[in-house]
């Protein structure tokens, strides 16, 4: 007998105790939707000039619901369909990870769009995306701990770019002339679409995700 | 090695399929046969098999439910499985401090 099996059998107890406490629903059709619906409300707002404080909060609030409830939908369906349970363990640890920082984004939204209003200068829409931003990232690398394939990594990029962005602004003392509906498209719309088409071209050769 | 600690071994769990099993269930509370079956590469008649035996010996429970009306049997350990899994994993943690230098 291989005289090192005892410590084989723990080394295997601890990948399968680690492999089951991880969220396995496919993300990538949930990173499509999300992408797609960033980079529709991307669209609509510079197709509509939705420039104002309440027009641009209002227009990504109700856009990151229905992402969010998408998303629900996306993986309750996954689960039924694959006779598994929805509201499961691993689930529930990603949903409680996600909870803090987007309650915390979406309460400092509502303050900023009810009680600030239509105020506040032109690059009151630019803070708030980048706000949008960390917290999001810091959400995407809390619920990482119990996802796999790079989602905490995913949650720096957002947090880096907006930390970046603040630094620079602050920095060179200029206006940042983004438009923030760029912005919120290029992050919301084409990094979910990116990281998106990479899961779905490498999920089939990988199907523990 | 002492052939004493290698006895104490619970022969149930010690069982590749089973030790398997029993590992997923105690990350991860409960989880559903179709679950357990793609994540050990397992064939339905051999998870079954398993499952049987454990549930016999009463290291795990199985519930049978509807979600959206399909069938869900879901897989979990009982207090006596996860006591038994730990003093499992307590003797091989033993093994292998004795078996070093």
């Amino acid at each position: 007998m291989n005289p090192n099996w005892a410590e084989e059998n723990l080394q295997t107890i601890r990948t399968l105790m680690e492999r089951s406490a991880i969220y396995r629903r496919a993300l990538a059709p949930i990173m499509l939707f999300a992408g797609l619906l960033g980079a529709a409300a991307a669209a609509a707002g510079l197709a509509f000039h939705l420039d104002s404080i309440r027009a641009f909060g209002v227009l990504w609030l109700n856009t990151a619901v229905v992402a969010v409830a998408g998303a629900f939908l996306i993986a309750r369906r996954q689960a039924v369909k694959d006779r598994e349970n929805f509201w499961s363990p691993p689930t529930r640890r990603v949903a409680q990870a996600l909870l803090p920082p987007l309650t915390a984004g979406m309460c400092v939204s509502l303050v900023a769009v009810c009680i600030v209003g239509n105020d506040a200068g032109g690059g009151f829409n630019l803070l708030l995306a980048l706000v949008w931003l960390l917290f999001y990232g810091c959400a995407l690398h809390a619920a990482g701990f119990f996802m796999p394939r790079g989602i905490r990594w995913l949650g720096w990029i957002y947090i880096g770019f907006a930390c970046a962005i603040l630094c620079f602004s602050a920095v060179v003392q200029a206006d940042v002339t983004i438009n923030a509906h760029w912005l919120m498209g290029f992050f919301f719309g084409g990094l979910h679409l990116a990281y998106g088409a990479y899961l779905y071209l490498t999920e089939k050769k990988n199907p523990a995700a | 090695m002492k052939p004493e600690l290698f006895i104490q071994l619970d022969r149930v769990i010690h069982e590749k399929g089973r030790l398997a099993i029993m590992s997923m269930l105690a990350a991860a509370l409960e989880l559903s046969f179709t679950e357990l079956r793609d994540a050990l590469a397992m064939t339905d008649g051999n998870l079954t098999t398993h499952i049987k035996a454990l549930q016999q010996e009463g290291y795990v429970t199985v519930a049978k439910t509807y979600q959206n009306r399909r069938p869900l049997t879901t897989c979990s350990l009982t207090a006596a499985g996860r006591k038994a899994f730990a003093e499992y994993i307590n003797l091989l943690e033993q093994i292998v401090r004795q078996n070093k230098p």
